[in-house]
């Protein structure tokens, strides 16, 4: 089976995650991507997002008990699974393929 | 979910939550968002900022979760359709449905109109019974407010006002009543100030404030003691008045008011929202008045009525039948002046409104109809493309679309059109207030208290909503009747069934039958006003200026008032553009308080319930050529008209006709007051009735408002009855407005503490007493108008819909050689049909409701034939128009097309 097509959203998402180790939940996700991309993301994206990588295959989440601060509600914690390293691999060979020869032109200007 | 909350949040983060809960799935991957949001809220220090920021990002979890697409997480078992409504589907429906509106625009503002119009009137209409009619009066407890007059059992329950004796007796004898009070509006005017001033004052008794049951808010009210005769004259004065007039200040309370006269000492200041039936500037007490001969006399009614406070538990019907039994006891202890003397109770709040409740009632009735028009149209319309729709209902039935799924957007499309158009209604009824406040008649009470009321949107609203969803759904339950698969093979040509079109054209006649009663009472309304204007009032009122003025107070002696009328008279008739001039104690149409009992020289005396009453009215020499009335026997007044000598009078044709039938009045003799008044002094400055001769007999005027019967009449020449209270009236040549100023500047001159008050015309006050009846004219009209367009709208859309549905038929018919003529006819017929029938229900109808609106007729029958005729004309023409338009239409179908259009 061909690995899933990543958006580049998605694959922010996917990195976030493994960046953020086993500790990765979707505060820790927003921040990073906020940090490290300078994307602030809604939580409405963020959640269905992170459901619809779910659905594909690509992530998978365990709970962990709650604290007072959430009411005692429990938080999901994220793992990249294999297809979704197998899915990143694929992206990024495709870019890298596609960026192959361009990197004169659109090489970022020293400082 | 089970969400402990012991973190003391506030209900705003609760709310979001429980909102959460309806939309994100269920378990642990609901719990987990909703726990992130809340750690995040914690984590900044859950300040305001961050409950905002939790709020937008609830939102926007709230709104992908509902708005993705669905079953990704939670795929429905094969085969078994969702049925619950979700957000996502309702959105889906609304952009359906402004799509599919878009796509027939002319359909969607019919229907908006018409239901911004059925709302909008109807709310306006409401909002004015509502602020007139049924909203409490201001005042506590305003349930046991108790109004009495008495009345004159032997002429037909005639309210007459209440005796200063028979009030004491009452007062004293009464035991359903906390407090009973006694009051009356008695204008009076201010003197001692830089410019005197025409005051609205009330005299009362001193419990008259504990009846009302509001204290003053400065000073005290009045009390028991201040009704003493001769006791000092005391004054409650307004919040407004007090600003406006004694700077606001404390210090204002000691002070006198010169009124009328009298000085009357300011003892205390009314709160600002206190308003007795209509605002008032002063009230005074009766002290000055209370010992006066006028007041001690039984037999005198001297305009005053009784108001009262029931004791808690006792009924108005307990207090009326105490209240008539003292006074059958007083009629048997005073038979001299209480024969047939009786006593009507009402609530207050009745009172206040008698005069116009009819008119708002039938106002009601009128917007009842149009709002249940207003309805019909939009069943209709509604039906209409139902049953257009059919065949698409039918395909998307087929493709699995499930019955609740279709009923949900066809309820979405009614409901979206439901909601606009009561959103317009609101700005319909907003403006129709803002211009039925201003029509209303002055003097019309609790104007101000007239606002668009929302009790009555809700209920309009609810009405058009009800309808429209209804009938809006319609289409899908009978979608599922007929069978899907039933309406796909027949195609679109068969789509409506003959039920709905049997329920259309039935609606379509109650439409037309609604529609025609409203117009009838638009018809006799405008007969009615029709008929006023051309009442003969017996005078010409073009080119007449009328004022009134008081003389008050000791100093203006009968000499000095004879001094003043001629120098007025003198001074205004040299104006110039001035014609005649003269001074009446009362004018035409505004009519006359001074109605007195006469016995008759040559007739046997009657017992006193029965003897005679007619109108006095001490008028100047010019006076009858000044109004235009026209002598029709003996002779006028003329300007030396002996003081103390020779006593006459002039009588109405009515008077004469009545008291000496067949008889030249001139020469006959007539006496006012009870048979044993004197009528010679018996000592200086007693109060005589002198017996006084006829020396002519004048045309009828018109005396209490147009629409009253011409009483008796009977004028007395003023030298003879020097009144204090008199009018104006100026005959001129040119505009009597132009006159207004150069009167008052002539009054001024003459004496500088006299104000002229009511300065208008003639015209300005007949039209005035005609006010109610132009505006319950107008708004019927309105109405009249408003429907007869619905109908006819209704009327097209169902015609034009039968021909487009028969378009297949009309095309072979056509093919098979009809002419256009035999087209047009079937059509037409048709459609007529329904409008034929409606109006025969219709006229039915408004014959029954006749006698509701009779009451507020002039002049026409409430079943006048002429009326019923150009009405039902009326109605059928344009019903004819409505229905050509689309038979036109029809011919002009090409059968080639028509057929293969199947």
């Amino acid at each position: 089976m061909a690995p899933a097509y990543l958006g580049e959203f998605e694959q922010l998402l996917l990195l976030a995650v493994l960046r953020l180790g086993s500790e990765a939940y979707a505060l820790d996700i927003a921040r990073e991507l906020d940090v490290r991309a300078g994307r602030s993301v809604s939580r409405g994206a963020l959640y269905t997002s992170l459901d619809r990588l779910e659905d594909k295959g690509l992530l998978r989440w365990k709970l962990t008990a709650g604290t007072p601060a959430r009411n005692g509600l429990p938080r999901r914690l994220y793992t990249v699974t294999a297809a979704g390293l197998t899915a990143l691999r694929a992206s990024r060979s495709t870019l890298r393929r596609m960026w192959r020869g361009l990197e004169e032109l659109l090489e970022e200007p020293t400082s | 979910m089970n969400r402990p909350d012991d973190t003391g949040d506030r209900w705003l983060p609760r709310l979001a939550i429980w909102f959460l809960g309806r939309v994100l799935p269920r378990g642990p991957r609901g719990d987990t968002v909703v726990g992130d949001l809340l750690e995040e809220r914690q984590a900044r220090g859950a300040t305001t900022a961050a409950t905002l920021r939790f709020w937008r990002q609830a939102l926007s979890v709230a709104v992908r979760y509902r708005w993705r697409p669905e079953g990704v997480n939670e795929p429905a078992p094969a085969g078994v359709r969702s049925t619950r409504m979700s957000l996502d589907n309702l959105l889906q429906d609304v952009r359906y449905a402004v799509r599919s509106y878009a796509k027939a625009p002319s359909f969607a503002l019919t229907i908006l109109v018409t239901l911004a119009l059925g709302i909008g009137a109807s709310t306006a209409i409401f909002s004015m019974v509502n602020g007139i009619l049924l909203r409490p009066l201001p005042l506590p407890d305003p349930d046991t407010l108790v109004y009495a007059n008495e009345i004159n059992t032997n002429r037909r329950g005639q309210a007459i006002s209440v005796s200063w004796p028979n009030y004491l007796d009452w007062r004293a004898r009464a035991q359903s009543f906390t407090a009973l009070a006694l009051t009356r509006e008695e204008p009076m005017t201010l003197t001692g100030v830089d410019r005197p001033q025409r005051l609205r004052a009330r005299r009362v008794t001193g419990n008259f404030f504990a009846v009302v049951g509001i204290p003053s808010a400065i000073g005290r009210t009045l009390g028991d003691e201040d009704d003493r005769p001769n006791a000092a004259p005391t004054a409650v004065v307004s919040a407004g008045f007090w600003q406006t007039h004694l700077g606001g200040d404390a210090s204002a309370l000691g002070r006198a008011l010169t009124l009328d006269a009298t000085a009357y000492t300011v003892v205390g200041v009314m709160p600002p929202d206190f308003e007795y039936l209509r605002p008032y500037d002063v009230f005074v007490s009766m002290g000055p008045i209370s010992g006066t001969p006028n007041m001690v006399e039984r037999g005198n009614h001297s305009g005053f009525s009784a108001v009262g406070r029931l004791k808690s538990g006792v009924a108005l019907d307990t207090a009326d039948s105490e209240l008539k039994t003292i006074a059958s006891s007083l009629e048997r202890e005073y038979p001299g002046t209480n024969s047939a003397i009786n006593v009507l109770t009402s609530r207050l709040a009745d009172r206040l409104v008698d005069s116009i409740r009819l008119m708002l009632l039938a106002l009601f009735g009128a917007v009842g109809l149009l709002l249940l028009i207003a309805c019909v149209n939009v069943a209709n319309l509604l039906i209409a493309r139902g049953a257009g729709r059919q065949h698409e209902l039918a395909v998307r039935a087929a493709l699995g679309g499930g019955r609740g799924r279709l009923a949900t957007q066809l309820l979405v499309e009614s409901t979206l059109v439901s909601i606009c158009g009561g959103t317009l209604g609101i700005g319909v009824a907003a403006g129709l207030v803002r211009m039925l406040v201003a029509m209303a008649p002055e003097g019309t009470p609790r104007l101000a208290d007239v606002g668009i009321d929302g009790a009555a949107l809700l209920f309009a609203f609810g009405a058009a909503a009800v309808c429209g969803i209804v009938f809006g759904a319609l289409p899908a339950f009978q979608a599922s009747a007929v069978g899907g698969q039933q309406a796909l093979v027949r195609g679109r040509s068969s789509g409506a069934s003959a039920r709905t079109h049997r329920l259309r054209r039935g609606l379509m006649a109650v439409e037309t039958a609604l529609a025609l009663i409203l117009l009838t009472g638009a018809g006799l309304m405008m007969r009615t006003l029709q008929q006023l204007t051309h009442v003969d009032t017996g005078i010409r009122a073009d080119h007449l200026l009328t004022a009134q003025f008081m003389l008050a107070g000791e100093e203006w002696t009968p000499a000095r008032r004879r001094t003043f009328y001629d120098d007025l008279v003198g001074r205004v008739r040299a104006l110039p553009g001035v014609g005649n001039v003269a001074l009446a104690g009362a004018l035409p149409i505004d009519g006359s308080n001074w109605n007195s009992i006469f016995i008759v020289g040559d007739q046997p005396v009657p017992e006193r319930a029965k003897l005679p009453s007619a109108a006095f009215t001490p008028v100047s020499d010019g006076y009858f050529a000044t109004m235009g009335m026209r002598l029709m026997s003996g002779r006028l007044f003329v300007a030396t008209e002996k003081v103390d000598a020779s006593y006459v009078v002039i009588v109405n044709e009515t008077f004469a006709r009545k008291l000496w039938p067949g008889q030249n009045a001139v020469g006959k003799r007539l006496k006012q007051g009870w048979p044993e008044t004197p009528d010679h002094p018996t000592q200086p400055g007693a109060f005589f009735a002198p017996w006084r001769e006829v020396v002519g007999v004048v045309s009828d005027v018109k005396f209490n408002g147009i629409a009253n019967e011409t009483p008796m009449q009977a004028y007395l020449p003023l030298t003879q009855i020097p009144q204090r209270s008199l009018s104006l009236v100026v005959r001129s040549a040119t505009d009597p407005v132009t006159l207004a100023s150069a009167v008052e500047g002539i009054v001024r001159d003459l004496d500088r503490n006299l104000p002229l008050f009511d300065v208008r015309t003639m015209e300005a006050m007949l039209s005035a007493s005609m006010a109610r009846e132009r505006m319950s004219m107008l708004i019927f009209a309105v109405f009249a108008v408003v429907a007869l367009t619905l109908a006819s709208v209704g009327l097209y859309g169902v015609v034009a819909h039968g021909v487009t549905e028969r378009t297949h038929e009309i095309g072979v018919r056509m093919a098979l050689g009809a002419g256009a003529h035999h087209v047009l006819g079937l059509v037409v017929r048709q459609g007529l049909s329904m409008a034929l029938i409606g109006t025969a229900i219709g006229v039915a109808g408004a014959v029954a409701l006749s006698r509701w609106i009779e009451a507020l007729l002039f002049g026409v029958s409430a079943t006048d034939p002429a009326t019923f005729a150009i009405v039902v004309g009326t109605l059928l023409a344009v019903a004819a128009i409505a229905c050509y338009i689309p038979a036109w239409r029809a011919t002009r179908v090409d059968p080639t097309t028509a057929l293969r259009a199947e």
